[in-house]
């Protein structure tokens, strides 16, 4: 019932209606964007944030701006992404900081069974940075942050959504062109269906 | 949900806000009568057509605009609204060719995507000096009817056109 509540919704906004009633709260339009049961966010959503910093943290000492373009990360990127944002934006940001903070300890044994060289590595970088909010906490809430200043405008959501998603690194992933592909052949479709309706009603009234 | 075809193709939206019909505006291409959502060529509409305002007093005075909100692709309408025609002072129970022609008119071409096309009917309280726009694109009509007090619009119709031949190949927008 809630997701089909939120696919008519989807629905409506493909149509570009602008006069969505009642539902244009911030907070309830970003978790329109993906319509997946909300309990199984709750879940995983402290393992994701977890393999968010595992993910950081292993490419940090060899290139910081970048995530790789390619390889196993990206599919890793969009779960983690389309979960974010599939949770409204404002417990998303009250949970995920302190999730962030938390994981510092933990990781160092987890790094240790992606790769023992990287811990090497790494382990000087955690002893000096572990009270203060490292360069993988500040890329990860600047993401947040920009995120966050996503929703407001109601007008065109899908397509404003979708750039917010953008990480600070700006070289769009494969990921985010097939998300804007996806969402501009929904507007697409939705014109559309507009078009075949206005032809439809027109001869009804003649 | 209005099932008026003008609120189903989301002309008025993007082009107009709600408005009630109250003047009679036929628009005619090639002796057939326009009807909302139709679909034209644009080797069909090469020429202006003719805009007939049925009614019974001649002293009336209408504005007509006729807009392309989908320029330059309905994906990407970095140019709505393109201006393709602007004639004020037509006298009701006559046409446009019998008012004055502010921004001559331009034939659709599209290139890309399927356009709406829009003719929009004003009502003049009074005969009025209306400037040409610097430029056809990026046209408001709301901000037009604002500035010349023109109202709101008492007629709209509106007519769909692709390029003649083909799709015009794939666009790599970013």
């Amino acid at each position: 019932m809630w997701s089909s509540d939120q696919q008519q919704h989807m629905n409506t906004r493909n149509m570009m209606s602008s006069s969505s009633s009642s539902r244009s709260s911030p907070s309830s339009n970003s978790s329109v964007l993906v319509p997946q049961a909300p309990t199984a966010k709750r879940r995983t959503m402290e393992e994701l944030w977890k393999d968010i910093n595992l993910t950081t943290l292993h490419q940090d000492h060899r290139s910081y701006h970048r995530f790789p373009g390619d390889g196993s990360s990206p599919s890793f990127r969009n779960i983690i992404l389309q979960d974010f944002l599939a949770k409204p934006v404002n417990q998303a940001l009250a949970i995920s900081p302190p999730a962030v903070e938390e994981h510092y300890p933990p990781p160092k044994s987890a790094l240790s069974l992606n790769s023992g060289l990287e811990f090497q590595f790494l382990a000087p970088d955690y002893a000096n940075s572990h009270s203060s909010s490292s360069p993988n906490a500040s890329f990860v809430s600047s993401a947040l942050s920009a995120a966050v200043a996503g929703p407001p405008s109601p007008s065109g959501l899908f397509s404003l959504c979708s750039k917010r998603r953008l990480l600070p690194d700006n070289t769009t992933t494969g990921v985010d062109r097939h998300h804007k592909r996806m969402i501009k052949n929904r507007e697409s479709a939705a014109r559309s269906r507009a078009r075949k309706q206005a032809k439809t009603q027109t001869a009804i009234y003649l | 949900m209005s099932r008026d075809p003008l609120v189903v193709g989301n002309v008025v939206g993007d082009v107009l806000d709600p408005f009630i019909k109250s003047a009679a505006m036929r628009v005619i291409y090639n002796n057939k009568e326009l009807t909302n959502g139709s679909e034209l060529k644009p080797s069909a509409i090469t020429n202006q057509p003719r805009v007939e305002i049925r009614g019974r007093n001649a002293r009336t005075l209408y504005t007509l605009v006729m807009v392309d909100p989908d320029s330059p692709s309905p994906s990407n309408p970095t140019k709505r609204e393109y201006l393709h025609w602007l004639v004020t002072d037509i006298p009701e129970t006559t046409n446009a060719s019998y008012g004055n022609e502010i921004v001559s008119y331009e034939s659709p071409r599209p290139t890309a995507g399927i356009h709406r096309l829009v003719f929009i009917l004003f009502r003049q309280s009074v005969s009025q000096t209306i400037y040409a726009p610097g430029w056809r694109q990026n046209f408001n009509t709301r901000d037009f009817a604002a500035v010349y007090n023109l109202g709101d619009p008492v007629a709209a119709v509106f007519f769909n056109c692709q390029r003649e031949n083909g799709c015009g190949g794939r666009r790599y927008n970013k």
